[in-house]
């Protein structure tokens, strides 16, 4: 009962956070590049919610605009590395013998490597834009995902209404969508749950770093980038507020990923 | 049994090598602009024709990508990694250089990370339902849900700028001693984001195994038996610390990932830094020498780790689980 | 020995063994019967005083002038070490896979007496070849061994303490028939040095074979107790007479 509560909290949390991102044009107060050379650095208050930063741009727009890109990023990546992560797990599952043992071996060697490093070498020979980051991220996350699909795929494919539906005839591919996805649900979703923190987490890291987002596209780990110039002046609201809605934002995914897990524990075994 | 399952530990880090080995390949030859040029460093102007053509033939660039990849490969073992493009010095030097800095901090972390870890695991795995055993699930989720940098941003504002107490960046001062004093001031701050944002993981892995063993039948048999606490205590860690090797293995690489950005926020001159200055001024070489270094470090973990498990548990031993 | 008077447990609420009381004589062989689900378990569980968290025992369960169920915990914990021995129906979970057995026959027996490793090595050494078992076990772990030598090693851990009671619940369920005799031996030869066995079991066989005394149970009831000898050839219960049919 009481983590059903907790799980409520964090479910409102994320979804207040998300509707924020999404009616964001209605929320900006300022167009998002607009600068304002006359109020550079200037603090919370009045005209400005949050502040503005070293260009004059408004804090509080940006924020609700690049969460927006963040989100959207997050979003289509953990979608592209659900569909690769599904496909390859799902026919190194369903094949099995050889065809599984190889490429299991492969997905052990990828699961080995620093994703960041991939990222980085995308990052290195591709011009990355918004889509630029968004295949990257998704194209190096979808190790976790094969392997619990994997998994799931061949516990399920002995069960005894698999073999019957075999029997009768029922389509391969019917099969594979109709029983051994529906019933891999779970566990998959817990997995793309924390793979979407993980995603927010690299586009961050990436667009702070100066090599991920573009810095005329706004991203919440865009507006981290001059911070660590703009606290030593003092101007705090710059770094406080993006960081601290990334850190609510993962920390809602988070905390909502583990009640899933533990809610399914039974079922939970990758 | 146990040969097998050696055999397929080290087929994995050759496979890992493998791959990280084509990638780099694969950089430099979808990098804008000739690949030879790439291979020249920033030097192009400056070599003679018969630099070159030493060059040429070394990585054997007139040849089909394939055997331009076995070429390469050649002289990426013997240590030959091209030039910079940036610097115009050969990438294993520039790597040389960086190696001791980026394995000082994470030795230093994963040094504090583990001691920390198995501390906190332990005490609250061993008292359920004391007031660490409820919270430190809650503080590992908070902990890990802090982007490092963010972390690195808050405690140079409070360490660094407003208490003055540390320095906020770098490897050593500037006209300092160089000495180890300096380094280790430095070393502070980054090494503190790694541990804080890490332990509460480990930690909270290791209180999870601790609380499955204590519940098992043959805890259970023991303690109906009356054998001495410290006795049951002793075989439950070292059963939890089974499961706790293999996710420090499991997690070495995204660990390493980490590492990147906070040596990147701290300007520690580290291969991660590298790394990512070599992705934002197009140095491919360098990028290129970096990956392959860091996918050797994570191999040779990876290994170190196998050999701790082999020691521990005794089934892998005895090759009961070989398949 | 010991004296259940009005025993109940209940997990959760429901009583699963409902106001018992039976009387385990000194010096003999108990057997405890009844199918999965009769409280048998439990009962043990609640004299052991190691009951699940979710479970609470009510009533009195007499040993030695001490009531069980209200000695304190480091009352019991003495208890178990010096004067029980209990033998768990599954014997390759009875240890801990990952240490060798000489260290956990060690903590089993001599650990609780207080013996030196010297006196440990001589005296297990003896028991072992005793119980047909080559003192090379000791050097190796669990899951090396088989499950009918891992509950002989258990046997030979209650040889070597002698304890007053000895309690073994399902001891012979994992074995085959063989084995199973074996083990009743030298349950028997443990009890004919003083130990008094309670024994919890389902099958009728090892009742015959070992037990003096016999306790039926059934649905968390006590139906009937009495000697074996009297019990298989006069039952009086409907339920006896059932089981004692059920067998071939």
């Amino acid at each position: 009962m009481k983590s059903r509560k907790r799980l409520i909290f964090w479910c409102s949390l994320l979804g207040l956070i998300l509707a924020m991102t999404i009616f964001s044009d209605l929320l900006a107060t300022q167009p998002v590049n607009e600068m304002d050379l006359d109020s550079v650095y200037s603090p919370p208050g009045e005209g400005h919610l949050l502040g503005t930063d070293h260009l004059g741009r408004d804090v509080f727009s940006r924020l609700v605009q690049g969460g927006k890109v963040t989100l959207a990023v997050a979003g289509l990546s953990v979608a592209l590395s659900f569909v690769i992560g599904v496909i390859y797990g799902g026919i190194s599952g369903y094949a099995g013998g050889w065809t599984d043992s190889v490429m299991m071996r492969i997905l052990e060697a990828l699961i080995s490597i620093p994703s960041l490093i991939f990222v980085l070498a995308f990052q290195a020979v591709m011009q990355g834009g918004m889509w630029g980051m968004t295949f990257i991220i998704g194209v190096t996350g979808w190790f976790t995902t094969a392997r619990i699909i994997r998994s799931e795929f061949i516990r399920l494919k002995d069960a005894e209404y698999v073999k019957m539906a075999k029997m009768f005839g029922t389509p391969v591919w019917s099969i594979l969508t109709g029983h051994l996805l529906r019933n891999s649900l779970p566990p998959l979703l817990v997995v793309t749950i924390f793979n979407l923190a993980g995603a927010v987490f690299i586009e961050v890291s990436l667009s702070f770093l100066g090599i991920g987002i573009p810095p005329s596209i706004p991203s919440w780990g865009n507006m981290l980038y001059n911070a660590q110039n703009d606290l030593l002046i003092g101007a705090w609201w710059i770094g406080v507020f993006p960081g601290l809605l990334i850190f609510l934002t993962i920390l809602s995914i988070n905390f909502i990923g583990e009640a899933l897990k533990k809610s399914g524990r039974g079922r939970f075994h990758a | 049994m146990t040969v097998k399952w050696i055999g397929k530990r080290m087929m994995l880090g050759v496979l890992v090598l493998f791959i990280v080995s084509f990638l780099s390949f694969f950089i430099m030859h979808a990098s804008p602009g000739s690949s030879a040029t790439a291979y020249y460093g920033g030097n192009a102007q400056t070599l003679t024709a018969a630099e070159k053509e030493r060059i040429s033939k070394a990585f054997a660039l007139d040849r089909p990508l394939p055997v331009q990849y076995g070429a390469w490969l050649k002289q990426a073992v013997q240590g030959n990694l091209g030039m910079s493009a940036g610097v115009g010095r050969p990438v294993a030097s520039i790597l040389g250089e960086r190696l001791p800095n980026t394995l000082l901090l994470f030795g230093v972390s994963m040094f504090f990370i583990i001691i920390g870890s198995i501390w906190l695991g332990m005490t609250a795995g061993m008292r359920p339902g004391s007031l660490l055993d409820r919270g430190l699930s809650a503080f590992s989720i908070a902990s890990s849900s802090i982007p490092a940098f963010w972390l690195g941003i808050l405690f140079i504002y409070l360490f660094a700028v407003t208490l003055g107490v540390l320095p906020s960046s770098g490897t050593g001062s500037l006209g300092g001693d160089g000495g180890f004093v300096d380094k280790m001031k430095h070393l502070i701050m980054p090494a503190s984001v790694v541990v804080l944002t890490h332990v509460g993981l480990y930690a909270r892995f290791l209180q999870e195994s601790v609380k499955a063993e204590l519940g098992s039948y043959y805890v259970m048999a023991a303690r109906a038996n009356g054998v001495m606490e410290r006795e049951i205590r002793r075989g439950v860690l070292r059963n939890a610390f089974i499961p706790y090797l293999n996710y420090l293995g499991v997690t070495i690489p995204s660990f390493f990932g980490g590492s990147v950005i906070v040596e990147s926020l701290f300007a520690w001159s580290g291969l991660g830094q590298l790394l990512v200055r070599s992705v934002m001024v197009k140095d491919y070489p360098l990028l290129m020498g970096g990956i392959m270094l860091t996918g050797l470090i994570v191999v040779i973990s990876l290994f170190v780790i196998d050999v701790l498990m082999y020691m521990l548990d005794p089934k892998l031993r005895k090759g009961e689980l070989g398949g | 020995m010991l004296e259940a008077i009005g025993l109940s447990v209940k997990i959760n609420g429901i009583p699963v063994v409902k106001d018992s009381s039976f009387f385990i004589p000194e010096g003999k062989i108990t057997a405890v019967i009844g199918e999965s689900g009769s409280g048998k378990s439990m009962t043990v569980a609640a004299l052991l005083r190691m009951l699940p968290v979710d479970a609470q025992a009510y009533g009195e369960i007499c040993f030695m002038g001490t009531d069980l169920l209200k000695a304190t915990d480091e009352e019991m914990a003495v208890l178990r070490k010096r004067k029980f021995f209990t033998i768990f129906q599954d014997a390759l979970n009875s240890f801990n896979p990952s240490v060798k057995m000489d260290r956990q026959l060690y903590a089993f027996s001599a650990g609780r007496v207080g013996d030196d490793q010297d006196s440990f090595q001589k005296k297990m050494k003896a028991i072992l070849g005793k119980l047909n078992l080559s003192s090379e076990i000791l050097n190796q772990y669990p899951f090396e061994l088989s499950g009918g030598m891992l509950q002989r090693c258990m046997i030979a851990c209650a040889l070597y303490v002698k304890p007053a009671l000895l309690i073994a619940d399902e001891p012979t369920s994992a074995l085959d028939k063989v084995v199973q005799k074996e083990f009743l031996k030298w349950l028997r030869l443990l009890n004919e040095s003083g130990t008094t066995v309670l024994i919890i079991t389902h099958d009728l066989d090892v009742v015959a074979d070992a037990a003096d005394e016999m306790i039926v149970m059934r649905k968390g009831e006590i139906v009937e107790t009495g000697a074996v000898a009297d019990i298989l050839a006069r039952p009086t219960h409907e339920y006896t007479k059932r089981l004692l049919d059920s067998r071939f």
